[in-house]
C-alpha cells in the first residue's frame, strides 16, 4: 500500500492530467470569469477612479463565484463507477479529499493569476505591497478549493447536485472574501493586514481538518 | 388512557400555551413605555430581538441534535435537527424582515452593509444550503450523515454573527442584554422584551414538536410506499407451468 502522500499525488496528477485533456479551467472558466470583470464597467460606468476604487473588490467576488466552478466541476465529472473504482483500489479517503483539493487549488491558483491580470489591466488597480499577494493568493485558493472539496462531496449523488453547490459554498466562503479584500485594502493604505492573514490561515486549517477528517464518513455514504 | 391520547393532551396544552404566551407578550409590547428617543418604533423590538436569539438558539439545538446523530447514528436525532433548523429559519426570516422595518425609520434606510446585519443574511443562506441539500438526497441515511457534516461546519457562523459587531465596529448597536456588565435597558422593556422572549421561545418548541410529528408522519409514509404490503394489481396472475411441454391433460 502506497503512502497517503503518494496517493495523494496521485489523485493530484489525475485531476490535472484531466483538466489538460478537457482544458475546462483554462478555455472556459477563466475567460468567463474574464468577461464578468469587463462587463462591470460597462453597467456602472467608466469611471476610471470608481473602477480603481472598486476593481480589487470585484476581482475578489469574481474570484470567490467563479472559483466555486473550479472547485466543484469534479462533482458535474465524476461517474460513481469511478468513485467506486477509487474505493476498491483502497485510495485512503483522505488522499482522496487531499488530492482532489491540492488540484483545485493549483488551478484556482492560476484563474486568480490570469483574472488578476484582467483585473489590474482593466481597473488600474493600485498593486501596492504586492510581495504580500504572493501569500494571500494561495491562502485563498487552499481555502477555496478545500472548502469546494468538502461540499462537492457532501452533495455527491444529490438530486440537484452541482446546482446545490454553489448555494453551500458561497456563504461558508465569506470570511475568506473578507480577509482577501481587507488585506488589498490594508496594503493600499498601509494599516495592519496581520489579524486578516491569521483568519484566512485558521480558515485554511479548519477546513482541512474538516475536509480530511469527513472524508471517510462522506465516501461511506456515496 | 392510551400513549397516543396523552401525546395529542399534552399537545393541545401546546397548541394552547403557545397561542396564550404570544397573546400575552402582545399585551406587554403594546402597552410597555417608549423609549425615550426612539418612542413607540422601540416596540418592534418586542419582536425583532426575541426571534433573533431564538433563531440562534434553533440552530444551537440543530448542532446538539446532530451530534446526537453522529453519536447514536439514530435517525430521530436528524429528524430533530433538521426540524429545528427549518424552524430557525423561519425565525431569521422574520428577525431579518423586522430588523429591516425598524431600520427604515431608525437609520433612513431598510438595509445597511453592517457587519452583524450582513453576516445574519449570510446565515440565512447557510441554513437555506443545509435545507436544500436535504430536500435532495432522497436516501434517509445518507442525508443525515451528509446534512450533519454541513451542519457542524455551518454553525461556526453563529458566534461569529454576534460578536462581529465588536470585532468590525460596525453601525449596528452593540448588545444590549447579553453584554458584559449590566443591561444597557430599563426595567419595564426589559421585562418586555424577557416576556417576549418566553412566549417566541415557547412558540419555537410548539413549531418543533409539531415539525417533527410532520417528519415522522412523513417517514412513515414513505415507508409504506417503498414496501407497500397490498397486493397489486395482477400479482395473482402467474406464469404458465410448461415443464411438461404445455401438454393439456
Amino acid at each position: 500500500m502506497s503512502s497517503l502522500s503518494t496517493q495523494m499525488a496521485a489523485v493530484t496528477r489525475r485531476d490535472l492530467e484531466r483538466e489538460r485533456r478537457t482544458g475546462e479551467v483554462l478555455w472556459i472558466t477563466i475567460p468567463f470569469g474574464a468577461i464578468a470583470l469587463i462587463l462591470v464597467p460597462m453597467a456602472v460606468g467608466a469611471d476610471v477612479p470608481l473602477l480603481r476604487q472598486i476593481g480589487p473588490g470585484l476581482y475578489w467576488v469574481v474570484v470567490m463565484l467563479f472559483g466555486v466552478l473550479i472547485a466543484v466541476r469534479r462533482t458535474s465529472m465524476e461517474t460513481p463507477a469511478q468513485r467506486d473504482l477509487l474505493a476498491l483500489l483502497g485510495i485512503d479517503p483522505a488522499a482522496v479529499f487531499g488530492g482532489r483539493a491540492m488540484a483545485s487549488g493549483l488551478m484556482l491558483l492560476v484563474f486568480e493569476l490570469i483574472v488578476g491580470a484582467v483585473a489590474v489591466l482593466f481597473y488600474d488597480i493600485d498593486l501596492s505591497g504586492w510581495p504580500w499577494l504572493l501569500l494571500v493568493l494561495p491562502l485563498a485558493a487552499a481555502g477555496l478549493a478545500a472548502l469546494g472539496t468538502i461540499a462537492g462531496s457532501i452533495a455527491t449523488n444529490a438530486t440537484v447536485g452541482p446546482a446545490l453547490i454553489p448555494l453551500i459554498v458561497a456563504p461558508l466562503a465569506v470570511p475568506l472574501l473578507l480577509a482577501a479584500s481587507e488585506i488589498v485594502e490594508g496594503l493600499r493604505t498601509d494599516t495592519g493586514i496581520l489579524r486578516w492573514l491569521l483568519l484566512m490561515v485558521i480558515v485554511d486549517l479548519v477546513l482541512c481538518i474538516a475536509g480530511v477528517v469527513t472524508a471517510r464518513p462522506l465516501q461511506e455514504t456515496q | 388512557m392510551t400513549d397516543a391520547s396523552s401525546d395529542a393532551k399534552t399537545l393541545r396544552w401546546l397548541d394552547l400555551a403557545a397561542a396564550g404566551a404570544l397573546l400575552v407578550a402582545l399585551g406587554f409590547a403594546l402597552f410597555s413605555p417608549p423609549d425615550v428617543i426612539q418612542g413607540d418604533l422601540t416596540r418592534m423590538m418586542y419582536i425583532h430581538v426575541p426571534t433573533i436569539l431564538v433563531a440562534y438558539g434553533a440552530f444551537a439545538v440543530t448542532t446538539v441534535a446532530t451530534i446526537g446523530y453522529l453519536i447514536t447514528k439514530s435517525l430521530k436525532w436528524d429528524t430533530i435537527a433538521a426540524s429545528s433548523a427549518e424552524v430557525g429559519v423561519v425565525f431569521l426570516g422574520l428577525a431579518i424582515a423586522t430588523g429591516m422595518i425598524w431600520g427604515k425609520p431608525v437609520w433612513g434606510v431598510w438595509w445597511t452593509w453592517d457587519a452583524r446585519l450582513t453576516t445574519t443574511a449570510i446565515m440565512f443562506f447557510i441554513y437555506l444550503g443545509y435545507l436544500g441539500l436535504r430536500r435532495s438526497i432522497p436516501d434517509p441515511v445518507a442525508r443525515a450523515q451528509r446534512s450533519a457534516i454541513l451542519g457542524i461546519v455551518a454553525v461556526v457562523q453563529i458566534p461569529i454573527v454576534h460578536f462581529s459587531v465588536q470585532w468590525w465596529n460596525a453601525l449596528h448597536q452593540a448588545p444590549t442584554i447579553l453584554r458584559p456588565g449590566d443591561p444597557q435597558i430599563d426595567s419595564p422593556l426589559l421585562g418586555a422584551l424577557l416576556v417576549g422572549l418566553f412566549a417566541f421561545a415557547i412558540v419555537y418548541v410548539w413549531l418543533l414538536v409539531r415539525r417533527v410529528q410532520l417528519a415522522n408522519l412523513d417517514a412513515e409514509l414513505e415507508a409504506r410506499d417503498a414496501a407497500p404490503d397490498v397486493p397489486m394489481a395482477g400479482e395473482a396472475v402467474s406464469a404458465p407451468d410448461l415443464s411438461d411441454g404445455g401438454a393439456v391433460s
